[in-house]
Parts: structure tokens; C-alpha cells; sequence
């Protein structure tokens, strides 16, 4: 069967429409490069969101859930074929990302039989030093974005875009409870802006604009949502340095924002 | 039934297994006895469970026939924070089949999300020492561990050997294996039944008792490293974790040990 060009725009759109459209809905992940390790910083309500890949490596992402159990499990695949056969010195985030997921998912956008994964996933790797730590935000139709410092995933570009502004202010000294506190306030703003954004879920109906009014959203969402948070650990001397942190730990951490008002 | 969800993986993935234990075919039946020749080949390990724990004890030395090739070999390697596995027989099949474990054992947990089961991984280290088999067969690349853990549902270590076959034994109270293990093996019973059961000691008792008998095994056996020039290796898990025994330790136990042997074999002279 022949696509006229026409066609071809069309149908990739409507993709492309339907890919944004699963994605909106989703709760955003903050990722966090530190002297103390990387972060990646999420609210959940069913499904754990923060996944180790490999010694070095985490993965969260927001979408379809089978779709990123798919890309989960297939990553974790190929680092562990890649680390027992090379070494585990060979695993990295680049090229995990760029040549084993990215191409697949190209082709499956593309593909006009099968329908697209519905995944914007976000993979975090720690290296030596903080200047050598690495975010790659992959996206459905298989481009990827690699940044250094700070990363976001969430429903709309809008929110990613506000939410790395704001991750971007976080201090690289800071100690762990500060940083998974900015990175929750992050994702109250990227969840108001989605709100307000498409006007559909999630929205908080009097909660005002601005870092108050991200105070307040993560307040209300902290009622039904859990908070998780995935710990690349750099001072750690196990080889697998992934932790996620532990109830309690988390408890202390958020019990100033459960208020819904500053420290 | 194959989802989309599967498809997507598989395509990612791709055909090959993810870890595959390379199974060497081993020598063909009219191959000349070449077989202990150049390969170098792991001696005396020791596990002892203590009253917090279990130590592992073993010595350095790695030879191939009548060679010593290395005097700092480890054969006492960790395959998860709760697991030791102490080596004997060949020293590249073992180190091999560690790194295959504990990716193994990595794997599981990350792709299914739950640690794998103590039994699910003896299980594992079972098939392992059953796939060297033939090459154990003709004097080539066998290798026979012990597996040392601290069991969180039981609340106490546990110890358990393997035979040339793969068959997993538990033992309540030691462990051992390698070409000293043999001579040595009376000598655990002896303490047992004459100090105390080695899970009733205090870790400072057991780590000296151990040591003795690696020494003994050393004395007694060609391809077991003493301590004359580089100290044996000596690591502990607990509720807590694995830990080293610090090089302070072991030397105050080595020093104690050949203090008290010293005295005695003075007084009988």
C-alpha cells in the first residue's frame, strides 16, 4: 500500500496525537544531579515509578504502564547481556539509550500496524564525579534528550520545562531531605501547569498561582499519593549503588509539605 | 500469549539469551592426560558459623600442577551483601561462574522486582558446578563450592557444600573444600565434640579455630598456602551484612595462634 505524503503527515500526527494524549495524564519525575548522588524524585497513587536498570542506573518514566515495563525490561536485558559479557564498565546510559531503545521505538512510531508506545521515560546514570552524572529523557518516537545537572519528564513540554527551571535553582551541596523536597515542589508546579495547561485532570481548583499555589497542590495530592524517590548513592561502596528510599526516611523528609505552607 | 508489550521487549532485547554460563565442551575422550597441566587450581577454603554469624576462611595460594602461579589469590568472593561463596579446583571456571552469579542474581531482582530466594539461588549455584562437570570429568576446570548466607526469614547463617555433581548439602555447623579439606575434615569434628559447637563460639573463638585449621590443611597439603608471607582471607556476614575481618584482627589471631602453638610444642621439648 502506497502513503501519499499527505497521508503519511496525517497518520504520524494522529500518532503523535494519541502518544501526548496517554502521556498527559501522567505524575512527573524530577531528576537531581548532586555531590550526594542522582535523584529522581516522583508522587505515585498504584504503581512503583522508580526502577533500578543496572550497578549505576535508574529509570522512571510516566505513560502506558505495560508499554514501560516493556522498555524497563528490555533495558535491563541488554545491560545485564552487556555487563556479563564486556564489563560492567561498558553499561552506559548513552548507549543503552541510543542504540538499543531509541531505534526500536523509531520504528514502532512509525510502524502503521502496530500502535506506538505510549512512554516518555527518563534515565538517570551516575558516574565518578557529579560532572560526569547523566540524564537521557527518551521520548516515544525515539528521540532522546541528553542533559547533565537536572532532568524532567512529565505530561506536557510546558511542565518540563517549568519544572527544570526550577531544578535547575537546586544547590549542588545540598543534603538529601532539601533535595527531595525542592524536587517534590518541582513536580507540584509541573502538575498545576499541566492542569491549567489542558484544563483536564489533576487539576487543584483553589490553589493559587505560583510557588504557593505548588504548596498547596502538594499538600492535597500527598493525601492519596505516595511519595518515591530512586537514590543513586555516591558515597555507598556496594557496586550496585541504587537504593529507593524507605517509608521512614520519606516520612521525615515530607512531613513539612504535608502542611501545605514553608518551613 | 505475546502482547504487544512482549514484542517491544523482545525487539529491544533481541534473540540472545541475556546471561548464558558458557559450558566448555571439555577434552575429547582420546586427549593425553595433559589435564592438570597448566590450569591453575584454587586449595583449602573453610566456612564456620559463629555465634553472630558465619566466617569464611581461605588461603592465598593458586597453583597448577607443581607450580605456585599466585600467591594473592581471593577465594572467598562475595555474590550479594548476604552471600559468600568460598572457591576450590579451577581458579578461571570459579571466577567465571562468580561473575556469572551474581549478575544472576542481579538480574532476577531487577527485572523482577524481588530479591531471588536463597533457595532459587543455591539452585543456581547448583547448576553451575553441574555444568563443569565434564570438565571436572578429566582433571580440567572443575570447581566445588561452598555457600555461606545469612538467612533474614530464619534469623541465623546458614552453610551449604556442593559435590562434583552439583548436589547441595547443608551443614549445621561448617564447611569446607579444596585439596586440603580432605585432611583436615576429622579435625572440625574433634573441635566440635571436645571445645564446642563452632555456632556456640564467640567470632573472636571461631575466626582462631578456623585459622588453625587452615594452617593444619596448609602443613598437611601441597597446594595449600600457609600464612608465612601473605595473611589468608577472612570475611564475616551477619545480620548486618558482609564485612573483612580487618588485617589488625587477623594478625592478632595469627599471632595468638602461633604464640600458644609455639609455647606448647616448647613444653613438650
Amino acid at each position: 500500500m502506497m502513503l501519499s505524503p499527505y497521508d503519511f503527515n496525517e497518520a504520524i500526527n494522529q500518532r503523535r496525537d494519541h502518544a501526548e494524549e496517554g502521556l498527559r495524564q501522567g505524575s512527573p519525575v524530577a531528576g537531581l544531579s548532586l555531590d550526594l548522588g542522582v535523584l529522581l524524585i516522583t508522587v505515585r497513587r498504584t504503581q512503583r515509578k522508580v526502577y533500578e536498570v543496572y550497578d549505576r542506573m535508574m529509570l522512571s518514566a510516566v505513560g502506558n504502564q505495560s508499554d514501560i515495563e516493556a522498555v524497563r525490561i528490555g533495558a535491563v536485558d541488554v545491560a545485564h547481556r552487556e555487563g556479563y559479557q564486556r564489563s560492567p564498565d561498558d553499561v552506559t546510559a548513552q548507549r543503552l539509550v541510543g542504540f538499543s531503545l531509541s531505534p526500536v521505538l523509531k520504528e514502532l512510531f512509525r510502524d502503521q500496524w502496530r500502535a506506538p508506545a505510549v512512554v516518555r521515560a527518563l534515565f538517570a546514570e551516575m558516574g565518578k564525579l557529579p560532572a560526569d552524572d547523566a540524564f537521557f529523557a527518551l521520548n516515544y518516537d525515539g528521540e532522546f534528550v541528553r542533559s547533565s545537572r537536572c532532568a524532567a519528564v512529565a505530561g506536557t513540554p510546558q511542565a518540563e520545562a517549568r519544572m527544570v527551571e526550577e531544578l535547575a535553582a537546586v544547590s549542588i551541596d545540598v543534603p538529601l531531605g532539601d533535595a527531595v523536597r525542592a524536587g517534590l515542589l518541582a513536580w507540584a508546579g509541573a502538575w498545576q501547569s499541566v492542569a491549567t495547561d489542558t484544563g483536564g485532570r489533576g487539576q487543584t481548583s483553589d490553589a493559587p498561582a505560583g510557588p504557593d499555589g505548588a504548596l498547596v497542590t502538594l499538600a492535597e495530592q500527598l493525601v492519596d499519593g505516595r511519595v518515591e524517590v530512586g537514590l543513586l548513592d555516591r558515597a555507598s561502596r556496594r557496586e550496585s549503588r541504587f537504593r529507593r528510599l524507605g517509608e521512614e526516611e520519606l516520612a521525615e523528609i515530607v512531613a513539612p509539605l504535608r502542611r501545605g505552607s514553608g518551613e | 500469549m505475546r502482547g504487544e508489550s512482549t514484542d517491544l521487549r523482545s525487539a529491544i532485547a533481541g534473540p540472545e539469551p541475556v546471561l548464558a554460563l558458557p559450558v566448555h565442551p571439555g577434552l575429547s575422550a582420546g586427549a593425553p592426560e595433559a589435564s592438570h597441566g597448566q590450569v591453575a587450581h584454587g586449595t583449602t577454603v573453610i566456612a564456620v558459623k559463629c555465634l553472630d554469624g558465619v566466617i569464611n576462611v581461605g588461603d592465598r595460594r593458586a597453583t597448577a600442577s607443581y607450580s605456585v602461579m599466585y600467591d594473592q589469590a581471593e577465594k572467598v568472593l562475595a555474590l550479594d551483601d548476604f552471600t559468600l561463596l568460598a572457591i576450590s579446583g579451577s581458579y578461571a571456571r570459579s571466577i567465571e561462574v562468580v561473575r556469572y552469579l551474581r549478575h544472576a542474581f542481579r538480574y532476577f531482582e531487577r527485572s523482577q522486582l524481588q530479591p531471588m530466594s536463597l533457595d532459587g539461588k543455591l539452585s543456581e549455584v547448583a547448576r553451575a558446578v553441574a555444568a563443569g562437570l565434564s570438565m571436572a570429568m578429566q582433571g580440567l576446570g572443575g570447581f566445588i563450592p561452598i555457600l555461606s548466607t545469612w538467612d533474614p526469614s530464619a534469623g541465623e547463617p546458614r552453610i551449604f557444600f556442593y559435590d562434583a555433581m552439583g548436589a547441595r548439602f547443608e551443614s549445621a555447623e561448617y564447611g569446607a573444600a579444596g585439596s586440603g579439606s580432605v585432611q583436615i575434615r576429622g579435625a572440625f569434628e574433634y573441635v566440635v565434640r571436645t571445645k564446642s559447637p563452632f555456632r556456640q563460639m564467640p567470632r573472636a573463638d571461631a575466626l582462631r579455630e578456623a585459622l588453625r585449621l587452615l594452617d593444619i590443611a596448609a602443613d598437611l597439603d601441597a597446594a595449600t598456602g600457609g600464612w608465612a608471607k601473605v595473611l589468608p582471607l577472612a570475611r564475616v556476614i551477619t545480620a548486618e551484612g558482609i564485612q573483612d575481618v580487618s588485617e589488625a584482627e587477623l594478625r592478632a589471631a595469627v599471632a595468638g595462634l602461633a604464640q600458644g602453638e609455639a609455647t606448647f610444642v616448647a613444653d613438650r621439648g
